[in-house]
C-alpha cells in the first residue's frame, strides 16, 4: 500500500490565531490516519479473500465420517458451595484444581473423587485457576484483581493460605491465568483489557500486552513446539495472537458477533478455536490468517463458555450456557454428539492431558468427568 | 479549545492503530486449501491414538473402571 505522507503545513495568514492553525493541522493528521486505517483494513480483507479458494469441510469431504459416540459422566465431584467457574488438570492426568464463586479453590483426585486440598480465598468469584507444570502448586484469582500462587503441601493439615504468594496485580478482575512451560512464569488476562507475563518468584512484571479494547476473558499458550506465542479473546469480539517476548500483537481476528469466552490452540499449533456469546465456535488458521470454519446450528442459541480439542484435534468440545456440551467434528463442521447432565450453565471445560477424558465445571456447583 | 479539537490521545491511538494494521498487512499468508490440507493431515495422523475417538477398553481407562469398594 502506498502511504501518502502527511501534508506539509499550509502557509498561514498572520490574521489566523495560532491555536486555530494547530487545530486545523491536528484535524488533518487525524483524518489522514483514519483514512489510512480504513485503506489498510480493506487491503487486509482483500489479501485474506484472495487465499479463500476452498472451505475446510470441502477439503475434508473424503475423510471417513466419525462413528457414534458413547460418552457419559464417569465421576461427579461435589463439594463447592456455589458456581464452579474454572478448572485445570494436573500433568499427572488425575488431579484437578477447581475454583468457585464461593471463594474456594479445591484440588481433587479425579479417580477417587477425594478432595486433597482446599483453600479459601479472601474474595468471592475466583474466576481463574491453573495447575503448575510440576504439580506442586496452583495459581488462582478473580475479583481480588490478583493472581496468587499456593504451593501444595504433602501435609494435608498444613494451612495452604499461610504460604500464599501474590504474583500478579491488575486494575480489574483476573479472568484467566496459565503457567508457561515452567513453574517460574505466569500469564494472566484481566477485565482491565490487558494480558501480562509475570515472574512467580519476584512478582515482577516481565511483559504486558495491550491491544484489546475491552475486558480480556481468556487466553491459551501455544503448544511448546510452536514457540513463544499465545492467543487471547475478549469482550471486544477480537482474538489476538501475541509474541510473548516483544509484547507485540502479531495477528488479530474479528469475526465473532459477541464476547469471546474461550480460546484454545489446535494441537499442531497452526490454528485455534474460540467460543463466544454469539452461540458459535470458530476455527482460525494462523498461516492462512483467517477464520476457516464455524461450528453452529440454528437450534443452538445460547453462548459457549468454554472449548477444548480432543488429542488429535478431530473433536471440538464446547460447554454451553444452556447446560449442554456439544461435540463437533472439526473437519466436517458437523455436530457429532450432544451431552446432557449438568443442571446449570457449563462454565469451564478441559480435556485431560492424555486425552482419555474431559472435565466440565458448572454453575450447578459440580464438576463432571466424561469418558 | 473547541470541543471538536482532537486530543493528543486520539492522535496517539490513531497512530498506533495504523502501525498495527501495517504490521498485520505485511504478514505472509497461505491459501486455505493448503492450510486445510495440513489440518486434515494432522487429524489423520493422530486420530488412531485419540482415546476419546477410538475408545479404550474399560480395563485401561481409570475413569471407566468401577470405583473400588471401601470397607467402613
Amino acid at each position: 500500500v502506498q502511504v501518502n505522507p502527511v501534508k506539509s503545513q499550509p502557509t498561514t495568514s498572520p490574521l489566523i490565531p495560532e491555536m486555530a492553525t494547530q487545530e486545523v493541522q491536528l484535524n488533518e493528521t487525524l483524518a489522514h490516519l483514519k483514512t489510512e486505517s480504513e485503506t489498510l483494513k480493506t487491503k487486509l480483507e482483500e489479501e485474506r479473500a484472495k487465499l479463500h479458494d476452498v472451505e475446510l469441510h470441502q477439503v475434508a469431504e473424503k475423510v471417513e465420517a466419525l462413528g457414534q459416540f458413547v460418552m457419559k459422566t464417569r465421576r461427579t465431584l461435589k463439594g463447592h458451595g456455589n458456581k464452579v467457574l474454572c478448572m485445570d488438570w494436573c500433568k499427572d492426568k488425575r488431579r484437578i484444581v477447581s475454583s468457585s464463586q464461593d471463594g474456594k479453590v479445591i484440588v481433587w483426585d479425579a479417580f477417587t473423587t477425594n478432595k486433597e486440598h482446599a483453600v479459601t480465598m479472601p474474595c468471592t468469584w475466583v474466576m481463574a485457576c491453573a495447575y503448575a507444570p510440576s504439580g506442586c502448586a496452583v495459581a488462582c484469582g478473580g475479583l481480588d484483581n490478583k493472581c496468587s500462587v499456593y504451593p501444595l503441601s504433602l501435609d494435608k493439615n498444613e494451612n495452604l493460605a499461610a504460604k500464599k504468594k501474590s504474583v500478579a496485580m491488575h486494575t480489574n478482575y483476573l479472568s484467566a491465568c496459565s503457567f508457561t512451560n515452567s513453574d517460574m512464569q505466569i500469564l494472566t488476562s484481566s477485565g482491565d483489557g490487558t494480558c501480562a507475563l509475570w515472574d512467580v518468584e519476584s512478582g515482577q512484571l516481565l511483559q504486558s500486552f495491550h491491544g484489546h479494547a475491552a475486558d480480556v476473558l481468556c487466553l491459551d499458550l501455544a503448544p511448546s513446539e510452536t514457540g513463544n506465542t499465545f492467543v487471547s479473546g475478549g469482550c471486544d469480539k477480537k482474538a489476538n495472537v501475541w509474541d510473548m517476548r516483544s509484547g507485540q500483537c502479531i495477528q488479530s481476528f474479528e469475526t465473532h458477533e459477541s464476547d469471546i469466552n474461550s480460546v484454545r490452540y489446535y494441537p499442531s499449533g497452526d490454528a485455534f478455536a474460540s467460543g463466544s456469546d454469539d452461540a458459535t465456535c470458530r476455527l482460525y488458521d494462523l498461516r492462512a490468517d483467517r477464520e476457516v470454519a464455524i461450528y453452529s446450528k440454528e437450534s443452538i442459541i445460547f453462548g459457549v463458555s468454554s472449548v477444548d480439542f480432543s488429542l488429535s484435534g478431530r473433536l471440538l468440545f464446547g460447554g454451553y450456557n444452556d447446560y449442554t456440551i456439544n461435540v463437533w467434528d472439526v473437519l466436517k463442521g458437523t455436530r457429532v454428539s450432544i451431552l446432557f447432565g449438568h443442571e446449570n450453565r457449563v462454565s469451564t471445560l478441559r480435556v485431560s492431558p492424555d486425552g482419555t477424558a474431559f472435565c466440565t465445571g458448572s454453575w450447578d456447583h459440580t464438576l463432571r468427568i466424561w469418558a | 479549545m473547541s470541543s471538536k479539537a482532537p486530543s493528543a490521545n486520539n492522535l496517539n491511538q490513531a497512530r498506533q492503530t495504523v502501525q498495527q494494521l501495517r504490521l498485520e498487512a505485511r504478514i505472509e499468508r497461505i491459501k486455505i486449501s493448503q492450510a486445510s490440507a495440513d489440518i486434515v493431515k494432522y487429524c489423520n495422523q493422530h486420530q488412531k491414538s485419540d482415546p476419546l475417538i477410538m475408545g479404550i477398553p474399560a480395563s485401561e481407562n481409570p475413569f471407566k473402571e468401577k470405583k473400588p469398594c471401601t470397607v467402613l
